[in-house]
């Protein structure tokens, strides 16, 4: 079997470079093993949130332009500003056409809120995702009420009011959390402590509960300025309900993500895999790449664990296996491997270096920034050789620190984006020859 | 070393009740709960936990006391879209069917029987098929059915043939033998005693790359719906069966044991092993689908001379193909069909499941969970629906006009 492209890996990265591809008309096939780490992801996306010293970007694009000069091996650096760009624009608009609006405040960096009630910036957003401004995020806002569904255990309205009451800007912000019983909305057919995120919205689209969760929340909200609530409202094709429960009760309303799953990150997933297949792209899922077949600097093929003996060719392969959650690395004894094709990785091998001596000491471990090592074109090496025809995206690539700097999504769209840029690139002078 | 006398007045040590954990791959979940979010039934019925508290989590309260049993696990369907979707390869559908066979979860009445038992049903019916579809066919009867019994009225039944596979190809067997290189074809109970015309065109399809057709001398159903419904032992028996027929037909020369039925296939080559205990690894990569083995010679530049079909389909991809991993073999065997115009559906369950839409209490599950692929396929301008599956052409046939078509056939259709 013989593609144009084959993506390894089917997570933000990967399907931003399979988009494209397959946008361009190349035979496209996406591989992954299991669903992507966007089940966890908060549904906003971050291109820069902090500098080097640890400072709030105000807005990112200028300071992703400056990167290169204090950092050239950022990603950022080597696939420089306009194509993070190019990248973002192409992503909003096949979400926007897949039922998934994404919206920023013009060049400017926002604040999402977080389950915990920390406030992390973020460039875009999606409905219902009420971002906060940088310089004043409690502007406006005097009263809180936060507001969970009795026994939903993956959002603790309690843990959001302690976090948002340490933040400066709230200390003066009166934060109350209440909780409303599933009774009050007629959800008694389990004990609400074992539904998740996905069951409570489809209990909550049924127009009769949908009725009753609005008059509880406005109950709830009384004379409050915002409404905050776990993310547990869409509709049947994935949309969020929060606008039309904001006017409906007259009150701003802030879903934010809860525990996996995270509906804001599904949605991104489910609609990505939508345009991919919509554009004619082949998804593979549940097979597990097992190995890579090179040949004189080139990866020909790769054998999957149901295709060993069939083994699919491709001109260009990306490689979006994602960071040590998703096992695109692995940490041995002393040293960080990428277990796919043993590509080279830049990690210091010894073991001590790898993480500070505090679990939680706010600043972010080193082993985040080990990955794949790769040239200006994303391309890595394999025992000191580069391989031509194949690209690393997304996080399981070396030097960025996605939790110290907030940049996980825009690395991975930039990267994914330029990846696919420059195997259309080779097409078109191939065709232009 | 003690003399024999002696060993024998030495009693064992007392047996220590312990957890028998022979698996313990449900600890592996990291529980992110992405399962259920994939999880056909649970998004049809929220009674159902989804697979998550149904599989792994349950599995902790089980294994320490049997009382915690969920009833509510009779709901799930086996379609193993859990398990394409959990990251951390936790076997979720294989540990929910387990559970239901050591909890007597599965209800075992003779409607179970009736459904389960495919080949002994097609036989008696395939003798009187005229008679049978019929009155099959007919209202009261299903009216009938479905009160003694519980087999749903609405269900459209499905119709046995006459002449059975088999019987058609034993004409024809003599003939295969020009051919230097052979398969085994399991042809399951479906294509025998149901559609042979599927069968008939995989004949015609490997011949057109020169390569002859073999059937073992007995054929047991692979046993996929008596495992959906708790008949394990029985299931069991049929593999050991059709195990040493397969282990037969290797050794007679035979390349490898082609299935035409995904879910067969899936069965015969996951099933075995993971649910049964039957140890096929000795040729486990021998059993295939049947667009596996095809798209493979087909890449081997092995491949017949085909015209163009000029026609418009939209494939709907079954469950079981997509655990197996072979939806992109079945995709790309159509690719080769010069002239065909290709859509892939959205990947939805068509929610019948086998034996499990035909059951009363079922009916409604089923048709809440097709209705997303319904939904998409009468909006579809297609010639023709493609699946690989018996079970979703059902579906399909049942609830819209349009006809439902195996790849092969499609490919025997192209042949010049």
């Amino acid at each position: 079997m013989r593609y144009d492209s084959i993506i390894i890996g089917g997570g933000l990265a990967g399907l931003t470079s399979a988009i494209r591809c397959a946008e361009a008309g190349l035979k496209t096939a996406v591989i992954s093993f299991g669903e992507s780490s966007l089940t966890f992801a908060s549904g906003a996306i971050d291109i820069l949130g902090y500098h080097s010293d640890g400072s709030v970007v105000q807005s990112p694009f200028p300071a992703v332009a400056k990167l290169a000069e204090s950092n050239p091996n950022h990603p950022y650096s080597k696939v420089g500003v306009d194509t993070l760009k190019q990248g973002l624009h192409r992503f909003c608009h096949h979400l926007d056409v897949a039922g998934v609006p994404m919206a920023s405040q013009s060049e400017d960096n926002h604040w999402r809120t977080t389950a915990l009630g920390s406030l992390r910036p973020a460039w875009l957003y999606q409905p219902g995702m009420m971002p906060l401004p940088i310089k004043q995020p409690a502007k406006g806002i005097q009263r809180i009420a936060i507001v969970n569904i009795a026994g939903f255990r993956d959002f603790q309205p309690s843990l959001a009011v302690a976090g948002l009451k340490q933040h400066p800007a709230f200390q003066q912000a009166r934060i109350t959390s209440k909780t409303i019983t599933a009774r009050e909305l007629g959800l008694e057919t389990r004990n609400p402590f074992e539904l998740r995120s996905i069951e409570l919205a489809r209990a909550l689209n049924h127009a009769d509960n949908f009725q009753r969760l609005t008059n509880a929340l406005g109950g709830a909200a009384g004379s409050s300025d915002l409404l905050i609530i776990p993310a547990v409202l869409e509709d049947s094709l994935g949309r969020s309900r929060i606008p039309e429960l904001s006017q409906k009760i007259g009150c701003q309303i802030m879903e934010v993500a809860s525990l996996p799953p995270s509906l804001p990150g599904l949605r991104i997933a489910n609609a990505l895999k939508r345009q991919f297949n919509k554009l004619g792209g082949m998804l593979i899922e549940g097979d597990l790449v097992e190995k890579g077949n090179f040949d004189n600097g080139r990866l020909v093929s790769i054998e999957t664990h149901y295709n060993k003996d069939l083994p699919l060719y491709a001109n260009h392969f990306v490689l979006a296996s994602g960071s040590f959650f998703s096992k695109g690395l692995l940490s041995k004894q002393n040293r960080i491997i990428e277990p796919t094709f043993d590509l080279d990785v830049e990690a210091p091998s010894d073991r001590s270096l790898w993480a500070s001596g505090k679990f939680l000491d706010s600043k972010a471990h080193h082993f985040i920034e080990y990955g794949v090592s790769c040239n200006q074109q994303l391309q890595p090496t394999r025992q000191g050789l580069p391989i031509e025809n194949m690209y690393c995206v997304g996080s399981v690539l070396a030097g960025f620190n996605p939790v110290a700097e907030g940049s996980a999504g825009g690395v991975s769209i930039a990267t994914g984006f330029h990846a696919a840029e420059q195997i259309i690139a080779a097409y078109q002078a191939c065709a232009g020859n | 070393m003690l003399p024999n006398k002696l060993l024998l007045h030495i009693k064992p040590a007392p047996v220590i009740k312990m957890l028998s954990l022979t698996d313990t791959t449900f600890d592996n979940c990291i529980k992110c709960t992405v399962c259920t979010t994939r999880c056909p039934v649970a998004e049809a019925r929220p009674d159902y936990p989804g697979p998550k508290q149904a599989g792994p989590d349950g599995e902790r309260f089980r294994i320490k006391s049997p009382g915690l049993y969920d009833d509510a696990l009779k709901y799930c369907t086996n379609c193993k879209r859990c398990e394409v979707a959990c990251p951390s390869n936790v076997h979720i559908g294989t540990i929910i069917q387990k559970a239901k066979a050591r909890h007597d979860g599965f209800k075992q009445g003779p409607r179970e029987f009736m459904l389960s038992h495919t080949d002994l049903m097609g036989t008696l019916s395939s003798t009187t098929a005229p008679i049978v579809n019929v009155v099959t066919a007919m209202k009261p009867v299903k009216k009938l059915l479905d009160k003694t019994l519980g087999v749903d009225e609405r269900r459209t039944l499905p119709k046995y043939t006459f002449q059975t596979f088999r019987k058609w190809f034993g004409k024809h067997a003599g003939n295969q033998e020009r051919f230097d290189r052979k398969i085994t074809y399991f042809h399951g109970c479906y294509t025998n005693y149901n559609v042979p015309a599927v069968g008939k065109d995989l004949v015609a399809v490997l011949n057109a790359i020169n390569i002859g057709v073999r059937l073992t001398a007995k054929e047991k159903c692979c046993g996929v719906p008596l495992i959906a419904n708790g008949f394990l032992k029985k299931a069991r028996k049929n593999a050991d069966l059709n195990m040493t027929q397969f282990a037969k037909s290797l050794d007679a020369g035979s390349e490898a044991v082609i299935s035409s039925s995904s879910s067969c296939a899936m069965t015969l080559r996951d099933e075995y092993p993971d649910m049964l205990d039957v140890d096929n690894s000795a040729f486990k990569d021998q059993i295939q689908f049947v667009s596996r083995f095809l798209i493979k010679e087909f890449a081997s530049g092995n491949k017949p001379e085909m015209k163009p079909l000029n026609l418009k389909v939209a494939y709907h991809s079954p469950c079981h193909l997509i655990r197996m991993g072979g939806v992109v073999h079945t995709v790309e065997l159509m690719r080769e069909i010069p002239g065909l115009e290709l859509t892939l559906l959205d990947q939805n369950c068509c929610g019948l499941s086998g034996t499990y839409g035909f059951k009363k209490e079922n009916y409604d599950t089923s048709q809440k969970i097709a209705n997303k692929m319904l939904e998409q396929i009468k909006t579809t301008e297609a010639d023709y629906i493609i699946t690989d599956c018996e079970s979703c052409k059902m579906q399909v046939e049942m609830n819209t006009d349009h006809k439902v078509l195996h790849p092969v056939t499609l490919i025997a259709m192209a042949l010049v």
